[in-house]
């Protein structure tokens, strides 16, 4: 078989364009990686939680009601309540308590979904990835597989997650959190098992309606929501907490912040430029 | 040889009025509470930039200012973390030790030096918040 010149020129000119777009792959302005259309529900993007501290909620889209108190069996009740009404007393000092968060530790599952910082969400084939840019936090959702019996589960931060989709809602399912990694100091055991309803209600709007169920310290499932608005363009920043001021008051166990203090008046040196 | 800090305008105010309402004890500011801080009885301090630390989990200013006396008091002014700065426009650079700066801060509750920054005001006249979480100022 033989070609003729042109073709053979027409040939070269698309296996060369091919090697290109391999290797230079989605750097290219408008091509996707392979897939990645497939993939993508809509999620990917970054997010802000909705409503922000100073923002007015907008009538259209419905803010979550405030997490309630957990269904904790009788038994654990009091112990939980000491702890919050030592809370509000370490804050009343001016001295809150010197919590894991405070001494640069991430909060883990279901916390790091407060989305206290911009989070980023990355649809891949067979992955949903969610980064939370306090902490550099990354859960990785793994789509379409069973998950792993509880008593497998190696106990971490963000646990072991799996989804699925259901028509526009993700569904979430999360074992594995360490004892210690505790949202708003409840605590919970390791047959703890995170049920997530992640639902893209606009192109701009998710909600992540949240079960917890845990049959060794709650007596029922414990549900919240949190929403989240799209924040175009955003390009998420990287959270290193190396410069922590904040110390334990050894005294009173409490926070407190290091001050540093100068003993001249005298301005250094200027910056080198 | 001392240097004198920014001299003239740096009274510190103290005002004793209005409730914060949105500022709480237990509001969180990414890491930490704010209770550590006096929401209520801000202050204003003018002084000369001693250093700027622009790390996680925030960022600090350290402060020289002379009281009435020209007794010279330094400052450890706390302010947001460098990710909700540099979402309502500060950048990494933009502070630089020896400038010439105001603050408005919450201060500490223990009386230590030190405070949680509100509003900062630049040697060039800008004036920037500490970001939402952080609150505003109840003083001018």
């Amino acid at each position: 078989m033989c070609y003729s010149r042109p073709r053979v020129r027409t040939l070269a000119r698309a296996l060369g364009a091919l090697v290109i777009l391999t290797v230079t792959g989605s750097h290219v302005p408008g091509l996707a990686a392979p897939g990645a259309a497939a993939a993508d529900r809509g999620l990917t993007g970054t997010w802000n939680r909705y409503p922000q501290i100073d923002e007015t909620p907008d009538p259209k889209l419905p803010v979550p009601p405030p997490v309630g108190p957990p269904p904790l069996k009788p038994e654990y009740v009091a112990a939980w309540e000491a702890q919050q009404k030592a809370a509000k007393e370490a804050d009343a000092r001016g001295q809150p308590l010197f919590t894991d968060y405070v001494q640069c530790l991430p909060d883990g599952m279901p916390a790091m979904m407060v989305a206290m910082f911009p989070m980023e969400v990355l649809q891949t084939p067979g992955q949903v990835t969610i980064v939370q840019e306090a902490y550099n936090q990354v859960r990785r959702i793994y789509l379409n597989e069973k998950q792993i019996p509880i008593e497998d589960a190696e106990p971490g931060y963000w646990g072991h997650s799996v989804g699925q989709w259901q028509g526009d809602t993700l569904l979430v399912d999360t074992v594995g959190i360490k004892e210690k990694v505790r949202f708003r100091g409840v605590p919970h055991s390791d047959q703890m098992r995170i049920h997530e309803r992640i639902r893209l209600v606009t192109p701009d709007f998710i909600e992540d309606r949240i079960t917890v169920e845990d049959p060794v310290y709650l007596t029922q499932p414990w549900h919240f929501a949190w929403a989240y608005k799209r924040l175009p363009h955003y390009k998420m920043l990287e959270y290193v907490c190396d410069s922590n001021r904040e110390y334990k008051d050894p005294q009173t166990g409490g926070t407190r912040l290091r001050i540093d203090q100068h003993d001249s008046g005298a301005p250094p040196a200027a910056a080198p430029k | 040889m001392r240097t004198p800090v920014s001299g003239t305008s740096n009274s510190i105010r103290r005002v004793g009025f209005g409730l914060f309402a949105l500022l709480g004890a237990g509001l969180a500011l990414a890491h930490h509470s704010f209770a550590m801080y006096d929401n209520e009885h801000q202050v204003k301090v003018a002084g000369t930039v001693m250093g700027f630390d622009w790390n996680n989990p925030h960022v600090y200013i350290e402060l020289a200012s002379s009281d009435e006396h020209g007794e010279t008091k330094s400052y450890t002014v706390e302010c947001a973390s460098p990710g909700i700065l540099n979402r309502v426009g500060w950048k990494f650079n933009m502070i630089k030790p020896g400038d010439k700066i105001t603050v408005i801060i919450a201060p500490l509750k223990t009386g230590e030096s030190g405070g949680l920054l509100k509003q900062i005001t630049l040697a060039d006249g800008r004036v920037f918040s500490n970001g939402g979480p952080a609150g505003k100022p109840n003083i001018q």
